[in-house]
């Protein structure tokens, strides 16, 4: 056998294997990319980094409570509102407990009710003109439950009643605070830095049947 | 007479060859007493873990928990948004690697690593600065001992950067595209822009390909006849797919490195926006320029570097460096000068210029090394513009 013919088909195979290589490098990023383009990763993750639609990231953890009573929300509650702070809160420091971002949610465990509760919250309004209202929704479990519109910087003590339906079922108070008018710390800022609100305390009281 | 002749090249080029690898271990040398007596200056406590330490600053520590801890599942532990999956994983596992057979605390492995890929830049940066020693001493003083050495030498991805970038322009020079390839896929491992290095390669195909008399036309029939360099190009990225399929497998989601982002506040928006709102912010006191402003300083420092590079045919590694300032531009000024200052074509290019003439050159030198000091206790003291 020549040895040109040699050469020949070793060059040959170098080729075919080059191009077999390219394949199979190619191949596995497109299906590398495909994998990509389809995570598999749940409904708060989701929610949170790829359709950005929520600035409050839920997490798995829930706090303790007991009715009647008041949570201080400023630096000496610390221990006890780490439990119950799921997202979208900073601090807690000397003036409050300050919202972060256009939601912020509270869960406590909490044992199922035949009737509603009261909540009392103290809240003071983040302001800066020309901003100088904040408007926020509070819902529990998913239900729209209250809505108040706090102006000036002096804390308001906000009351509202959580009907029977919405706490007769759960054993948990999922407890969402939406912000309208939540102020970025600069325009080119993302919302999740807004800041919103300042919560000082917080407090849940069984309505007395009857 | 004879041997003579022959006798002195060989001498001649022993000394360069000395010189090449003395020079940067010259600057290694100064560049440690420099930056430790700034170190000494602003802290009590002595020693070189403390000062290793103390240099690991901003997105050090990530590295450090990358390197002891790996990359979290989610939900991330301690009920945090930030995950480490924004950092890219080779560096981190290099220092993982050699750390588990030098059982040493981890920034003193990284420091000791960083320092030798920097070192190793310099090295192969000689050929690529056409073996101008001036411009080497410059470009080797400006890594080990300069104003930003800092970044060169502490666990930031900055020295396997550097390092590996000038790998894949000396391939690319001497046409060695298979090793470019090889390269690239490890750069892309490192940071996300490494992958960009990619049109580099394919820009320097066409140059040879043109330079044969090649018609442009024909181009991509000419790449498709070519294995070898399909291969180097579809294996460029190699190290970024890999990165994206161990999320996808560990995190369920490919592109946490770029959804993550969302966690640290960045935001797409108008680069030209996030320039001119940089260079607007005027100090208030003083007549220093704001972190603000530096960065966007470096960022029209560096695209007007890589136009120069582009005025002098280097295309590649001036689209290269230009995407490597645009992308991070996209969600704002952040760690810019970082950005710019790792980026080799660049600052190889700046030695060059400033190597010109003796005069420019002894000023250069003498800045790199006088600023060295005073940017290392504004490092350590967390100055804004160098994060």
């Amino acid at each position: 056998m020549p040895w040109s013919d040699i050469s020949g088909r070793y060059q040959r195979g170098a080729r075919l294997g080059g191009y077999a290589l390219a394949a199979v490098l190619a191949g596995t990023e497109i299906v590398i990319l495909a994998l990509a383009l389809n995570p598999n990763v749940n409904a708060d993750y989701r929610a949170y980094y790829i359709d950005r639609t929520t600035t409050c990231l839920n997490r798995d953890a829930v706090g303790s409570y007991t009715f009647g009573e008041t949570v201080s929300f400023r630096s000496d509650g610390a221990k006890k509102t780490a439990g119950m702070m799921i997202c979208g809160w900073s601090g807690p420091v000397a003036d409050g407990t300050h919202s972060l971002g256009e939601t912020s949610r509270l869960r406590l465990k909490v044992p199922p009710l035949r009737d509603g509760l009261t909540a009392t919250l103290q809240m003071a309004a983040v302001i800066r003109p020309p901003q100088v209202t904040q408007r926020v929704m509070i819902s529990v479990n998913g239900v729209r439950v209250h809505a108040v519109t706090l102006s000036g910087k002096e804390p308001r003590k906000v009351s509202f009643v959580i009907p029977p339906a919405v706490v007769a079922e759960p054993s948990t108070l999922d407890i969402a605070f939406d912000y309208l008018d939540g102020i970025p710390p600069s325009p080119a800022a993302s919302n999740i830095y807004k800041r919103a609100i300042k919560l000082l305390s917080f407090r849940l009281d069984p309505i007395e049947p009857g | 007479m004879a041997l003579e002749a022959v006798a002195r090249p060989n001498a001649g080029g022993r000394f360069i060859a000395v010189a090449v690898v003395a020079v940067p271990l010259v600057f290694v040398v100064s560049g440690l007493a420099i930056r430790y007596a700034a170190f000494a200056s602003v802290s009590a406590e002595p020693g070189f873990a403390a000062y290793a330490q103390a240099l690991c600053r901003w997105d050090c520590a990530w590295y450090v928990g990358i390197s002891e801890h790996g990359y979290e599942r989610f939900p991330i532990p301690a009920q945090s948004n930030v995950g480490r999956w924004g950092f890219f994983p080779l560096y981190p596992m290099l220092v993982a690697t050699i750390r588990s057979v030098f059982p040493f605390p981890t920034i003193l492995v990284a420091s000791i690593t960083s320092i030798a890929c920097s070192y190793a830049a310099c090295l192969v940066a000689w050929p690529l600065l056409e073996k101008n020693m001036r411009a080497y001493v410059l470009y080797c003083a400006f890594l080990l001992s300069g104003p930003f050495s800092f970044h060169f030498t502490t666990f930031l991805t900055e020295p396997l950067f550097v390092l590996l970038t000038s790998c894949v322009f000396l391939a690319l020079k001497r046409s060695s595209y298979l090793a470019a390839g090889l390269s690239s896929a490890l750069l892309s491992a490192t940071r996300l822009v490494g992958v960009l290095v990619v049109f580099a390669t394919v820009i320097q195909m066409f140059r040879d390909y043109r330079a044969k008399g090649g018609p442009t036309l024909s181009f991509p029939r000419w790449l498709l006849g070519r294995p070898d360099l399909l291969v180097a190009i579809f294996i460029s990225p190699a190290g970024l797919f890999a990165y994206v399929l161990f999320l996808h497998l560990t995190v369920g989601d490919g592109f946490a490195f770029l959804h993550v982002q969302r966690a640290f506040g960045r935001v797409a928006g108008n680069p030209l926006a996030f320039i001119w709102d940089g260079l607007s912010a005027v100090p208030t006191t003083g007549w220093l320029p704001t972190a603000p402003q530096w960065s966007a300083l470096a960022a029209l420092i560096g695209l007007a570097l890589s136009a120069i590079l582009a005025v002098r045919r280097q295309y590649g590694a001036a689209l290269f460096c230009a995407c490597c300032i645009i992308l991070p531009l996209v969600t704002n000024l952040a760690s810019m000068v970082r950005y710019v200052v790792g980026l080799a074509p660049l600052t190889m290019l700046l030695a060059m210029l400033l190597s010109v003439s003796k005069p420019t050159y002894l000023a250069a030198l003498g800045l790199f090394l006088s600023a060295c000091y005073f940017m290392t206790v504004a490092w350590i003291g967390g100055y804004l513009a160098l994060v």
